[in-house]
């Protein structure tokens, strides 16, 4: 073996040594960048050289670069960050929406309880200006807290129909990012080479599209493909398929796919499935059921009203006045009477009777058509605001620790450990300097060979 | 399994330990365990029905108040009335006796008109405007000056009212008999003309309701009249139907110490427990009309005593110890309420501090368990805190210098 073979070897180990330890350097370099998977400097032994049947090492050589990644894990992650933000969205209403149904003083549970209160006031003194009028101010007060209830779940609706537009933009954003990547990709896995970056960018960017919608990741020739949970492409090759939005016959902003179709109900999870499921779903139940209420408590009181005479000796006309149909009672209702004399108390027709307001103090302990009586309607109606805001709580909190879980797995595997990349640091250092001290030697040794002859002549 | 970076789980750790050290805080500055619904939905669910059973228990407890007060003004007018019948009582006896004079006779019989005056004033007590004895009419006073004769305002020479002419569908007419103690109350029906409405009288002095010759006619001045005929019988008509007009007492019609009842006989209840409701008024027809007519029967022996022999002095003295002796029955159902009502006083302060501390253990949490949960919260938020300060800086760079 001569010397300059030699050479080359030491040269080769010179550059696998300054390779590792610019991989080294990325890695380092990289410790704290989002979605980066750390990188390995694949060394393999050169080819020997056969010499008078003998084989002799010529060292090592840099193989190329490896991307230390578990696809398993990242799909895992991908999948529960849908789930998180899913929750979290419809937490995020629900929190808005609680305060309405939480005991205070303008409540509807506390204002029910006032204008009760009020009409048995009114008994102790019928022909009390001050008693009926308390009546009207108690009835008006309920009325209000309905109209307010009502309004703050539909207010809510429609800033969940602005954030629907802004989730679809978002999405369509990171589909045109995330297909523009895949013709590179395709190119270097085709001649055989790592994805490196640009994987980690994609992978990056599929992750943030997981919080926004539910996708499912197909790996493909082509880079990766995805879809929405029901099938629907966004991403397929180098080619983006965007969302649009449009506005439903109910006012609300519907998702449609790249061919008009309707694919609101379809997106569950993700921020944008979150949200469509407490527009079209949560909000409109809760709605419904406050409607109903509002709706049948009016109804009975008006039928209270009807069944006594009011202090003009007259049969009692409507309390409240609501719409035709259940469908926004709750946001309609409002006094029929402003007249305190009007108020239907006597059940003789003396103004001083104070009869039928036992007619209206039993719809307090009366079942409305609903089953239960007013104050349990609306005991239920707090309940399940509060399981679901608690439900909702629970799952993001759940998904919180999973997805802790599973990001410190994959960090085990693909994250980068300060610790092993300056060990591995002193290891590259160490083989380089080595590396040099064989090139420093064979250089002295060159130099004696080269010396010989001019000693000799000397 | 290779450990990297230590961040994301340290952060995660002290954000938890800092979520619960927030609670705590808040459970020990507010006393509230459920500050909103998702803390616990079932005990919001039920606060709001604790909150309703305490609202009402509140209503309740100022009604008990009120209607004790109406009720001890209703007793204080009962026990005034007792002492003016006992009053009453001594001066019929003292009038039956047969050595009275008689200028003694009139000196007592003025000294009984004074008593039924205030008779007649407790009978009209009023608490906070509404007449107590008036039943369910309790705008105006029960008891009123009673006359022979009342005519209406419509009708004149110049265009006479006739039994012909029509009567307001719906309108009332009714007449209060200061003997007989009743009312007639007449609710025209859609075509009913004067002629139905004489017809109803006199059916109704058929009846006992009105004195015996107690009519309507149509006076020489085209006005609609009714009278008693009979200078001792008097009535009080009114009446809202705009055909008639309002029926006035003819001046000088007046019938001395008698006075008519116009209120009714509704009775109000007031709610003052879930299933308690009691009653808060006695009718002035029930207490001083039936069973002994309280009023009729002073009004019996002032006549007596003015005019009358012994005999009818003794006579009407008993009818005014049969009226005492119901009015002293009628008493008992009162100071029964007021029991009643005293008892309910003292539940529904024991119900208000059982649902109190039903909605403290709800939604509240005790000092103690507060304290040891924030003292918890403190430690572990500590030393999640120490083992981040501990652990973070550690790299094998520290030790390659």
């Amino acid at each position: 073996m001569s010397l300059s073979t030699s050479l080359t070897s030491a040269v080769n180990s010179l550059n696998a040594a300054s390779a590792a330890i610019q991989v080294t350097n990325d890695n380092i370099a990289n410790a704290n960048t989002p979605g980066y998977t750390r990188k390995m400097a694949i060394l393999q032994e050169a080819e020997p050289t056969n010499e008078n049947n003998l084989s002799i090492g010529n060292g090592v050589v840099l193989a190329g670069y490896q991307s230390v990644r578990d696809e398993l894990l990242q799909t895992r992650i991908q999948q529960e960050t849908q789930s998180q933000s899913g929750a979290n969205a419809q937490l995020s209403s629900l929190q808005q929406i609680q305060p309405t149904f939480t005991t205070s003083t303008q409540d509807i549970g506390t204002q029910m309880s006032a204008l009760f209160a009020s009409i048995s006031s009114l008994s102790v003194n019928p022909t009390g200006s001050a008693a009926r009028q308390a009546v009207l101010t108690a009835g008006q007060n309920l009325a209000t807290a309905f109209n307010t209830a009502s309004n703050s779940l539909t207010t809510q609706e429609s800033g969940l129909n602005t954030q629907v537009t802004q989730d679809v933009t978002q999405i369509n954003q990171l589909t045109q990012q995330i297909a523009a990547l895949n013709p590179q990709l395709a190119q270097l896995k085709a001649s055989g080479q790592d994805g490196g970056t640009l994987e980690d960018q994609q992978s990056q960017l599929v992750l943030q599209l997981s919080a926004l919608t539910s996708v499912a990741v197909t790996n493909t020739d082509d880079g990766v493909t995805l879809t929405t949970g029901n099938g629907t492409p966004l991403v397929v090759g180098s080619n983006s398929f965007a969302l649009q939005t449009a506005t439903g016959s109910n006012g609300a902003t519907q998702v449609l796919d790249q061919d008009g179709t309707n694919v609101t109900g379809s997106l569950t999870a993700g921020d944008l499935g979150g949200t469509i499921q407490t527009r079209d779903q949560i909000i409109p139940t809760v709605l419904g059921q406050l409607d109903t209420l509002a709706n049948q408590f009016a109804t009975r009181f008006n039928a209270a009203q009807a069944t006594g005479l009011d202090q003009n000796g007259n049969a009692g006309t409507n309390f409240f006045t609501i719409p035709t149909t259940v469908a926004g009672s709750a946001g309609a209702i409002k006094m029929a009477v402003s007249d305190p004399a009007l108020i239907a108390a006597s059940s003789d027709g003396s103004s001083g009777s104070n009869g039928n307001l036992a007619n209206f103090s039993a719809i307090q302990t009366t079942a409305l058509p609903s089953g239960k009586t007013p104050g349990d309607m609306y005991a239920s109606l707090v309940y399940q605001v509060g399981s679901l805001a608690s439900n909702a709580n629970a799952e993001s909190s759940a998904s919180a620790a999973s997805l802790m879980q599973l990001n410190t797995q994959l960090a085990s595997v693909s994250g980068v450990s300060i610790d092993e990349e300056s060990a591995n640091l002193i290891t590259y250092q160490q083989a380089y300097e080595a590396a040099a001290r064989v090139v420093s030697t064979i250089q002295s040794l060159f130099a004696v060979t080269m010396s010989m002859g001019t000693a000799a002549a000397a | 399994m290779r450990v990297t970076n230590m961040v994301p789980a340290m952060q995660y750790a002290m954000q938890q330990s800092q979520q619960a050290l927030s609670t705590a805080l808040q459970q020990v500055s507010t006393g509230l365990r459920v500050s909103q619904l998702s803390d616990d939905p079932s005990a919001s669910a039920n606060m709001v029905t604790s909150l309703s059973a305490s609202a009402s228990v509140d209503q309740f407890t100022t009604n008990t108040s009120a209607v004790t007060s109406l009720m001890q003004t209703a007793d204080s007018a009962f026990s005034s009335v007792v002492t003016s019948l006992n009053s009453a009582i001594t001066i019929g006896t003292e009038g039956a006796n047969g050595t009275e004079s008689a200028a003694n006779r009139q000196a007592l019989a003025l000294q009984l008109q004074g008593i039924l005056q205030a008779v007649i004033g407790q009978a009209n007590t009023a608490y906070q405007g509404a007449f107590v004895f008036a039943g369910s009419a309790s705008t105006m006073p029960p008891f009123v000056a009673a006359s022979t004769t009342y005519t209406s305002a419509q009708g004149s020479a110049a265009s006479p009212l006739a039994v012909t002419t029509g009567l307001t569908a719906g309108s009332v007419t009714s007449i209060s008999d200061a003997t007989t103690g009743k009312t007639m109350v007449f609710k025209a029906a859609a075509g009913d003309t004067v002629a139905t409405l004489q017809t109803a009288i006199g059916d109704a002095v058929a009846a006992g309701t009105l004195s015996a010759g107690t009519a309507a006619t149509i006076n020489g001045t085209g006005q609609l009249e009714i009278a008693t005929n009979n200078s001792a019988n008097g009535i009080v008509v009114s009446s809202n139907d705009a055909a008639l007009g309002a029926m006035t007492a003819t001046a000088g019609s007046e019938v001395a110490n008698a006075y008519a009842y116009v209120g009714n006989s509704g009775v109000n209840s007031v709610q003052v427990g879930d299933a308690m409701s009691v009653a808060t008024n006695v009718p002035g027809d029930q207490l001083f009309l039936s069973g002994g007519n309280v009023i009729g029967s002073m009004g019996g022996l002032i006549s007596a005593l003015q005019s009358g022999t012994t005999t009818d002095i003794g006579a009407a003295t008993s009818a005014i110890s049969a009226a005492l002796t119901h009015v002293t029955q009628q008493r008992v159902p009162l100071d029964n309420t007021l029991s009643q009502l005293n008892s309910q006083q003292t539940y529904l302060g024991q119900e208000k501090i059982t649902l109190t501390t039903q909605q403290n253990s709800l939604v509240g949490i005790s000092l103690a368990e507060a304290a040891t949960n924030l003292s918890q919260a403190e430690l572990t938020n500590n030393a999640t805190l120490a083992a981040a300060a501990k652990s973070m800086p550690q790299t094998l760079l520290d030790y390659l210098k």
